[in-house]
């Protein structure tokens, strides 16, 4: 680009609403005809009308219609264990820290495992990171809160927690030290924010099968 | 009184799934110009801001502070728009299209030609030239406002609406 085909600070100041000393006659003519244009533009289109918000409504009520059968499924709720099941819980519990606390290098890492007990899935979660003073696990499953689900240090750095998780899919972030968000490096999915970060995917069946 | 964002997305997740109306009113009406100029055509930044505000609602359990629930849908949106865009033929070149010259027939017609030459400029500039100017010049937001929107320091939009001033005119250098 040319030079003279720049616009000058003073010009673009003018036109930012911030430049309140005149412009010399050229420069503020140049800067006002882009304006000018760009204000023929806008009065050229316009937002879609409210037709979007009924096909919008109309397409998530068709979405709860076919899911309907399943919802009950998908829905987080309170975990209440009989105590028959008692034993088999801790038992699934005891599994999956031994599946995941086995002495440790990064290698051994692994993106969440899960084991079932009826409707509900205990699901592992594990970030090495030897540096790390505290660290937890936010995600949709607890509101998005912080602090709630603290990990616990093992060996080498590692951290890890268990869940119990209803079927479905959640997504979710480890807290380090309070204030670094960062994605799950093993998980399989991962999905963007809308903040310009990345959440993690953890997809619990009902056969305590777990893609993430 | 007009319900907050937060208010009407927790309600929405308790259930009461008709009140994402608000939201859709509410957004489409702030964020619908931005769509179309992103995108190039109003259909299809229809169909684009109607599968936005459908993964949003999808997703919005994953919104973290529903109170600024309209930064997070813009993002979605944009990423909507120019996911779009780019499966929308090219656009018009410049040279198809009827720029404004002396033997124009009258203002009116002269405004319309002005407009499509804007358009087709917009459409070459770099995505975040375009969402910066757009959200400048066709919105009137300040530069404090698009801040929070999009999460991008004053200085970096400024940078990105200066360019695009300047890259506007290099390409409408004979319209303007």
């Amino acid at each position: 680009m040319s030079e003279d085909r720049q616009y000058s600070s003073d010009a673009q100041r003018y036109m930012d609403g911030e430049l309140h000393a005149p412009l010399s006659d050229t420069e503020q003519k140049d800067a006002d005809r882009l304006m000018h244009a760009v204000q023929a533009y806008s009065e050229q289109i316009s937002a879609p009308d409210s037709h979007l918000d009924d096909a919008v409504l109309d397409e998530i009520r068709k979405a709860r219609s076919r899911s309907a059968g399943w919802r009950w499924i998908f829905e987080p709720r309170a975990i209440r264990l009989r105590p028959v099941w008692v034993p088999l819980a801790a038992a699934a519990i005891v599994a999956l820290v031994w599946l995941g606390g086995r002495p440790g290098t990064s290698t051994d890492l692994a993106a969440p495992q899960a084991t079932a007990l009826g409707d509900t899935v205990f699901v592992r979660f594990q970030l090495l990171a030897p540096e790390a003073r505290r660290v937890a696990i936010a995600g949709s499953f607890s509101g998005w809160t912080q602090d709630a689900l603290p990990l616990v240090k093992e060996n080498g750095g590692l951290w890890s927690i268990t869940l119990a998780l209803p079927l479905g899919e959640h997504q979710y972030q480890f807290v380090v030290d309070g204030e670094r968000w960062i994605p799950d490096p093993r998980a399989h999915a991962q999905i963007e924010d809308g903040f310009g970060g990345t959440n993690s995917v953890v997809i619990v069946g009902p056969r305590g099968v777990v893609q993430s | 009184m007009e319900l907050s964002d937060g208010t009407v997305v927790r309600r929405v997740l308790d259930g009461d799934v008709e009140l994402y109306r608000v939201l859709v009113e509410r957004y489409r009406g702030q964020f619908g110009k931005y769509a179309v100029a992103l995108v190039g055509d109003s259909d299809t930044a229809a169909d684009a801001m109607q599968e936005a505000f459908i993964r949003a609602y999808r997703s919005l359990s994953s919104c973290r502070d529903p109170e600024r629930f309209g930064a997070w849908f813009h993002r979605i949106l944009t990423n909507q728009c120019h996911d779009a865009r780019s499966k929308r033929p090219d656009p018009a070149s410049l040279d198809l299209v009827d720029l404004p010259g002396d033997d124009r027939a009258d203002a009116a017609t002269e405004q319309t030609e002005l407009g499509d030459a804007i358009a087709a400029a917009l459409a070459k500039l770099t995505p975040e030239q375009k969402e910066a100017f757009v959200m400048k010049h066709v919105d009137g937001r300040t530069y404090e406002e698009m801040a929070k929107l999009t999460g991008v320091g004053i200085d970096a939009l400024k940078m990105r609406v200066h360019r695009a001033r300047d890259g506007l005119r290099e390409m409408l250098g004979g319209v303007l």
